[in-house]
């Protein structure tokens, strides 16, 4: 038995370790119980001033036993030993203090706390700028912020969207009795609380409800909850975020409790969960009392002192003093009765405390001290003594003599505060109550309300009371039920309370900036003095005292220092605490792991990849293969050992000279019908449609309403009122919404739909001199001369047996034959081809290639040589812009602002370097001055730019200021490495530029 | 030329999916306690119908082609035997034949259509799969941010369809009499979508069927 | 993340099925040419950016596909009506 476990609570053993020590605890224990029980004293080092720090609390608000859990993949820090269920073999270790929590070296630090006031790493790291790294480096290794794994998770993790018509958020209770009266009505119900029991205060507490005693009435309200088909029971589940329109987040740690790694499942979970109403039912937070020296372990919450003996049967002490300004602390003094050990003070701030269980506590014999302070701790890794005096009524000043309590634990109280975070995080702004000493939830911004402690009604009939009302009213909002309460009453032995002291700063003999150090913010030692220096320099708004003095940046978030941090502050500039006002609470409301928001989205399935119908096949060929949006596309299809250079140049040369064949499935596709399609077309292109006969096809350009190009692409009539648009493939969906846009919003009277078919048809390009051969074997129900099938034109026959649709396109300037069948014959329809063109030596080509070869003709690429502020005009490509245009097309008018007409402005041209083997790296700066200073002016950037083999030079595209003027000017691409390459200005267009091959 | 036409099936790659992941060789048994079980339609008719939803005789010309009625409330379908129509929006329509010839179904509801009305053969770029099991609607709470528990306390002879996200791809999924689901989903995001569903199920022990 | 009723589909459905499509009853001039360019330059660029009600286009993208229009308060993110393309709001900056 350890020593400090009570022998009335047994349990099967669990071995466990905590910085490398072997330890046992009990199943039920948190590892903040089983260290308690251990009696273990030191769990970590403060941030800056590395003071030995022990475990303060018993939930979220613990400030101190921040522990790294595990080690390697699955290790997770910064985790509250408070909230860590023990398991078999659990590894843990304090993620400060270094070299270890016992010797610190930063612990030497301590001693000269004083010179480190608040601000002093931003007062003390500023200069010289360089050396933050080296500065950061120490202070990181120093402050100890736990270690993130560096090895892949072993762990799955996923999300699962829910709705539902009432969430209960926390399940003490308020929650569950909310939850009762929701889920009678027959409303979808979900309650979730972080522990792994439902319960909440209860499940330490020793009061009666309707004559049982509270585990047991817990236990058969959940086991009445669990019957019900429509409400979902969530323990081990910490709602840690509420967004707009009800939109909460809860993480639910499935297998935390069993082991590190899930054995087997997944090992945490998010619910989205989209609720039509909710109740907070979160509880309150005990705030600690600001005395000095209040760090030393052996110091807790009441509170804690009382969960730990009661529901843990952990005594974390032998010789107790309770320092309260409220009634609610005497309890801890009973409980603490119970074990045996002593209590040997309640010290009351309060002159005259006349509370029923103020009685109860002095019939024990128990000594009580009214009106008086606990004033400092003494004790250097473990509380040794409490100094008490005699205090003022209104708490601000020692009166009368000091004296000595011998003591090794000190259980305090000020008072309880709401837990009103998740309110806050709707935008909820908190009022300040004085009569509880606390901030309560501000008015709701969402469909939400709350309901017992986080509210400021601290009695348990009172919860039990709102909790019912709320989840009634809740799920009647919800359209559930009429709003009735089946238990509209609850008998609950209780002892009545007294009013309590609002005491933020227990007074010291010497001034607050001379006594020793009284902390309000644990983890990151900020302390009383601090923020009376903080507004000594100057600040006054308390969300900038919280950014000068890290007062709540902890991992407890502020959960235990802010109120007594923001009356201090108030106390300082002289004004009330409502005045003052609170900081923000924003999400998460505790830590969440990057494993769990990541969910399933990982590895193979972090975004799709989409393939095309050929896909398998060229992977078989061993394709590379580059990412166009979501397409996987091969890019290029290297023989053995080849370089990307030497395959392209191979394929290029192949369509040059014969013939090549490309996957062009991924180009978007949209099926237009309907009496006004070519009117509407004819609105969307800066060409016209509206003569364009079957059986043909036109090359078009977008342009958005500012007269800038948006995408591209061929269009074909199919029949009368029935045409195909080619889009690029990441304009897809874009253009899509861009048609439905102006028909649903600008002009419903056009008669036109819209269909996408991008995934129904594959395409293959067959391209090069020998295109028309190779087409010639696999279909004979095409007249293939060119004056049957001219260029772009189109034509429907039969592909080796399958119905498919050619278009005489071209993207490489040769003939070539778009293929095109449905996709479930793309792979049959490429094979066959493949087979027909063997004797040709036809060749496979990727994205690579066909850049390169477009280029060499000159052909744009939105999106490459466009980036949302080219015109036709800047590309060089008025000719596509109809002049005649009855209707005034989309971005037609912008063409003429005088910002699109300006002469300078940047222009598609062509780059030759003067060396030809010379090739630009895209993106390179144009100059026209190779020697002017830096910085040069820039006149343009280079856009694309390839090695041509055909040519047996480099070629570019650039757009350059006033570009078209600048014919056989020489410009420079000064590079990072010093070089400086000279360019001369070309026509765009390098390869046959009179456009003859692909008419052939 | 090739003397035999060789389909592919937009699942083929679920297939392929088998030597990728991790998923145990099981994946294909007949063992029956899995929960979640999927099954392919392929090679069915998938057809996009366009047209005016308050024009009675259009909408009594499809019910007269396919024997079946347009379903004009949001979120509904109609089926007959192989043939079921989707809604899709307020104009807008999937008809699926499973086994169908969506060649000929185009052909004869342009020669019935009159007036404004658009029909596309998109059979190429679907397919539709079946998932049953206890695991099913949960699978669909992992995948979708869609309320389907909803369906559940509407009408229970209403058969329901939504488009909606599934994982990080679309899907068209509607409920069958059986408890059972079907999703619509795209040919390219088709692997994506099935190693998502091979993940998702695998804690429930997922089996597919061959279609 | 927001909850925005489909005056199509009847329901409501999550943010991510839409797509935000600017503000709403701005019409296109009929005769872009006789438009001085401040006036096209009004029309393209500037928008009324309310602190408040705003009524604004919404794509129903991974859903019905059309486009429909929203009353929204842009301080609260509150939704207080969607309405059909082509119909007006029923609240407005004046009546709220």
């Amino acid at each position: 038995m350890s020593r400090n476990r009570l022998e009335s609570h047994t349990g099967a053993t669990l071995d466990f370790t905590f910085n490398g020590k072997a330890y046992q605890g009990i199943v039920g224990d948190t590892l903040a119980s089983a260290l308690l029980a251990n009696g273990v004293d030191v769990v970590g080092r403060s941030f800056k001033y590395a003071r030995p720090r022990g475990i303060f609390g018993h939930g979220a608000e613990e400030p101190n036993a921040i522990i790294q859990l595990g080690a390697g993949a699955a290790t997770i820090p910064n985790l509250k030993a408070t909230q860590v269920e023990l398991y078999q073999g659990l590894e843990a270790s304090s993620v400060n203090g270094w070299p270890s929590v016992d010797f610190d070296v930063m612990g030497i630090i301590g001693a000269f706390g004083r010179l480190m006031p608040p601000g002093f790493y931003y007062k003390t790291f500023m200069y010289p700028k360089k050396l933050w790294m080296t500065y950061e480096h120490f202070i990181r290794k120093a402050a100890g912020l736990g270690a993130t794994p560096v090895e892949a998770d072993p762990d799955s993790y996923d999300k699962l969207n829910q709705h539902c018509d009432v969430l209960v958020v926390g399940a003490g209770p308020a929650g569950l009795v909310a939850a009762r009266e929701a889920a009678r009505t027959g409303a979808r119900v979900i309650i979730a609380d972080e522990q792994s029991e439902f319960g909440g205060s209860l499940l330490a507490s020793k009061q009666t409800i309707d004559g049982r005693i509270a585990t047991d009435w817990i236990a058969s309200l959940v086991a009445e909850l669990a019957a019900y088909k429509n409400v979902q029971l969530l323990p081990r589940s910490t709602v840690f975020g509420y967004y707009d329109h009800n939109f909460l987040t809860i993480l639910e740690r499935r297998t935390d409790h069993l082991a590190l790694s899930a054995p087997s499942g997944t090992r945490q979970r998010i619910h989205r969960v989209r609720a039509a109403q909710v109740v907070l039912a979160t509880g309150a937070f005990e705030r600690p009392l600001v005395f000095a020296h209040n760090d030393i372990p052996g110091v807790m919450l009441a509170s804690s002192v009382s969960t730990y003996v009661n529901r843990y049967g952990v005594a974390p002490g032998n010789k107790l003093v309770v320092f309260t300004t409220n009634d609610n602390a005497y309890q801890t003094a009973l409980d603490w009765h119970q074990t045996g050990r002593q209590v040997v003070a309640v010290v009351d701030s309060r002159t005259n405390p006349s509370g029923e269980i103020v009685d109860a506590v002095k019939a024990l014999g128990i000594e009580v001290l009214v009106g008086h302070g606990l004033i400092e701790a003494r004790g250097k890794k473990r509380v040794k003594a409490a100094l008490v005096a005699p205090i003022n009524e209104s708490g601000t000043q020692v009166v009368g003599a000091v004296r000595y309590l011998d003591s090794d634990l000190i259980a305090c109280s000020g008072g309880w505060s709401p837990a009103i975070h998740l309110s806050s995080h709707t935008g909820a702004k908190p009022v300040w109550d004085p009569n509880i000493v606390g901030f309560r939830p501000g008015a709701s911004k969402q469909q939400e309300r709350s309901a017992g402690a986080c509210r400021g009604t601290f009695d348990l009939a009172g919860c039990l009371a709102e909790g019912a009302s709320a989840g009634a009213e809740a799920a009647k909002l919800s359209g559930r039920g009429d709003g009735g309460l089946q238990f509209p009453g609850f008998s609950v032995e209780e002892y009545s309370e007294q009013p309590q002291q609002a005491l933020f700063l227990v007074p010291h003999t010497q001034s607050t900036s001379r006594a020793p150090s009284q902390f309000v913010d644990f983890q990151l030692d900020v302390s009383a003095s601090g923020i009376e220096l903080a507004v000594r320099e100057g600040f006054e708004s308390v969300e900038h005292v919280k950014r000068y003095t890290a007062l709540g940046f902890g991992t407890d978030q502020g959960k235990l220092g802010n109120i007594n941090g923001m009356a201090i502050l108030a106390n300082a500039l002289d004004q009330s605490i409502a005045e003052t006002g609170t900081t923000i609470f924003r999400p998460s409301y505790t830590p969440t792991t990057f494993g769990a928001i990541a969910g399933r989205d990982v590895n193979h399935l972090f975004d799709p990849e989409r393939y095309t119908a050929m896909h398998r096949w060229h992977q078989q060929q061993g394709a590379e293969f580059e990412d166009v949006g979501q397409w996987k596309r091969p890019w290029y299809f290297p023989q053995s050992g080849e370089s990307l250079q030497k395959a392209v140049n191979r394929e290029g040369l192949a369509v040059r000279n014969s013939v090549g064949i490309l996957d062009a499935s991924t180009l978007g596709k949209i099926d237009i019908q309907g009496p006004d399609a070519a009117e509407f077309i004819t609105r969307m292109y800066t060409n016209s449609y509206l003569k364009l006969a079957p059986g043909k096809c036109r090359y078009g350009v977008m342009l958005k309403e500012d007269g800038m190009i948006f995408d591209d692409g061929v269009c074909a009539c199919l029949a009368d009122n029935h045409y195909l648009m080619f889009t690029t493939t990441g304009g897809a969906a874009g253009v899509l919404a861009w048609l439905e846009l102006w028909q649903q919003t600008e002009w419903p009277e056009l008669q036109v739909y819209f269909t996408s078919v991008t995934d129904h048809w594959t395409t293959a390009t067959v391209t090069g001199p020998n295109a028309r051969k190779v087409i010639a074997k696999v279909c004979n129900d095409i007249e293939l001369s060119n004056e049957a099938f001219g260029f772009m034109d189109w034509r429907d026959g039969t592909v080796a047996g399958v119905k498919a649709r050619i278009f005489r396109i071209s993207f490489t300037g040769e003939l070539s034959y778009e293929v095109n069948v449905p996709a479930h014959y793309g792979r049959h329809i490429w094979e066959a081809l493949i087979a027909a063109g063997e004797e040709f030596n036809i060749t496979p080509y990727g994205t690579e290639t066909m850049h390169v070869l477009r280029a060499e003709k000159g052909f744009i690429i939105v999106g490459q040589d466009t980036d949302g502020s080219m015109t036709p005009a800047d590309m060089n490509m008025d000719w596509v812009v109809g002049k005649n245009k009855a209707f005034s097309f989309i971005g037609k008018r912008s063409l003429q602002r005088s910002d699109t007409v300006r002469e300078n402005r940047k222009q598609l041209v062509g780059l030759k370097t003067l060396k030809g083997s010379d090739v630009l790296p895209e993106g390179a700066q144009v100059v026209f001055d190779a020697k002017q200073k830096i910085p040069m002016s820039m006149q343009g950037h280079v856009t694309s730019s390839y090695y041509s083999a055909s040519l047996g030079h480099s070629i570019a595209l650039a757009v350059v200021k006033g570009g078209h003027s600048r014919l056989g000017q020489v410009v420079y691409c000064p590079l990072a490495d010093g070089r400086s390459i000279a360019a001369e200005i070309v026509s765009s267009v390098f390869y046959d530029p009179k456009g003859e091959r692909q008419h052939v | 030329m090739s003397n035999s036409i060789v389909q592919e099936s937009v699942l083929y790659y679920f297939h392929g999916a088998f030597n990728k992941s991790a998923v145990p060789g099981s994946l294909f048994s007949d063992q029956t306690d899995c929960g979640l079980v999927i099954k392919e339609a392929p090679f069915s008719a998938h057809l996009n119908l366009r047209g005016d939803a308050a024009d009675s005789e259009f909408c009594l010309a499809v019910a007269k082609v396919l024997n079946l009625t347009l379903p004009l409330v949001a979120g509904t379908y109609s089926r007959n035997g192989n043939t079921s129509i989707y809604w899709l929006g307020p104009s807008e329509w999937l008809i699926v034949e499973i086994g169908g010839d969506a060649a000929v179904i185009e052909a004869t509801m342009r020669k019935a259509l009159q007036g404004h009305i658009s029909i596309v053969d998109v059979s190429g770029g679907q397919t539709s799969i079946n998932m049953r099991g206890s695991a099913a609607a949960t699978l669909l709470k992992k995948s979708s941010v869609y309320d389907f528990e909803a369906w559940d306390s509407a009408e229970p002879t209403a058969g329901r369809v939504v488009q909606t996200t599934f994982a990080k791809a679309s899907a068209v999924v509607s409920n069958r009499p059986d408890g059972s689901y079907d999703l619509v989903i795209r040919r390219s995001f088709a692997d994506y979508v099935a190693q998502w569903l091979l993940d998702a199920g695998a804690e429930f022990g997922c089996r597919v069927e061959q279609g | 993340m927001l909850l925005i009723h489909c005056p199509h589909c009847r329901e409501h459905r999550e943010e991510e099925e839409f797509s935000y499509g600017g503000e709403a009853h701005i019409v296109r001039p009929l005769e872009p040419e006789a438009l001085s360019d401040e006036e096209w330059g009004d029309y393209l660029f500037f928008r009324t950016n309310s602190r408040g009600i705003h009524h604004e286009m919404w794509y129903h993208a991974v859903g019905c596909r059309r486009y429909f229009n929203a009353t929204r308060n842009t301080v609260t993110y509150e939704i207080l009506e969607t309405y059909k393309t082509g119909t007006q709001p029923t609240i407005t900056g004046a009546s709220a």
